[in-house]
């Protein structure tokens, strides 16, 4: 394994580049399947047939909690790759946690969301909006708590291992998937919750 | 090491997407007509997402890959943008009517 000393850890090797070239390409793939479940919600978001429509049974508070808290974590695991740079396992280790426990309260909203909703009779086989709501939604939601898993999988290697070219790479990647789904969630913001109810 | 623990143009970037965010929410209390709106939405959004791109996830600080990592970022957004209007042109503005 060559190593070259120039370069910041999480790329100082080939295999290390590759990985991050690689999973850009797989993020390109991700814009793509977004792009899909986008295009179908935005077809289908006026059929509701006999069910609410989506100014009915969106609320904007916990819409606006659960962008804080991405929006949040997204800066979390920005400083964590910032830490790791300068080699400060410990916050590194610290500003990953608060990344993760923001998204497991994003994902604990959603889910109380979908709760509602489903009480509310908006399930996934009322109309076509809601199954393409659910789809788009569930999609991201189940991007986010991978993530967690993921996430965590990474805090004990890093707590095991410390800040090395393997670990270093890991969180690098991981960062730039958090990222992405912040970024899906803005158009998700943007596109679903806020023209639904403007 | 707090200055190296909190980069100033990394806070300054989140406190930018809050802000952006905020903005969004004109859309809801200001009465403005529906393309306004939705000028406003795509405006705060591309920005926020510009952010996230080029400030938090670095796509342009290596610069062996820069080139291919811009070029794959273009043909995804092409294939994305295609998909979307396309068939919002066909299914939804009523281009066949």
């Amino acid at each position: 394994m060559k190593i070259d000393a120039s370069k910041p850890l999480e790329y100082s090797t080939e295999e290390n580049s590759n990985k991050i070239f690689g999973f850009w390409v797989f993020l390109g793939a991700e814009i793509a399947l977004f792009a899909t479940l986008f295009t179908v919600y935005l077809v289908m978001v006026n059929r509701f047939a006999s069910g609410p429509s989506g100014p009915e049974i969106f609320e904007i508070g916990p819409v606006l909690y659960e962008t804080f808290l991405l929006l949040s974590s997204s800066f979390t695991i920005g400083l964590a790759v910032h830490a790791m740079r300068h080699g400060y396992k410990k916050a590194m280790m610290v500003f990953i946690g608060i990344t993760l426990l923001m998204g497991l309260a994003f994902a604990g909203i959603e889910v109380m969301e979908f709760l509602t909703y489903i009480h509310e009779g908006a399930t996934l086989q009322t109309s076509g909006f809601l199954s393409s709501l659910f789809v788009l939604l569930g999609t991201h939601g189940a991007h986010v708590s991978f993530g967690l898993l993921w996430g965590g999988a990474i805090l004990i290697q890093l707590w095991r291992q410390g800040i090395n070219p393997a670990t270093a790479n890991k969180t690098f990647i991981f960062s730039l998937y958090w990222h992405f789904l912040d970024i899906v969630w803005i158009f998700i913001f943007s596109f679903v919750y806020l023209k639904g109810l403007m | 090491m707090m200055k190296q623990l909190f980069p100033i143009r990394h806070v300054m970037g989140y406190l930018a997407s809050l802000v952006l965010s905020a903005a969004a929410l004109t859309v809801l209390y200001a009465d403005l007509s529906d393309s306004a709106n939705i000028v406003i939405l795509l405006i705060t959004a591309l920005i926020q997402a510009s952010l996230q791109l080029f400030l938090f996830m670095h796509i342009g600080e290596n610069t062996e890959t820069k080139k291919e990592l811009y070029l794959n970022l273009a043909y995804a957004l092409f294939v994305g943008l295609v998909t979307i209007f396309g068939t919002l042109f066909i299914f939804v503005w009523g281009w066949y009517a």
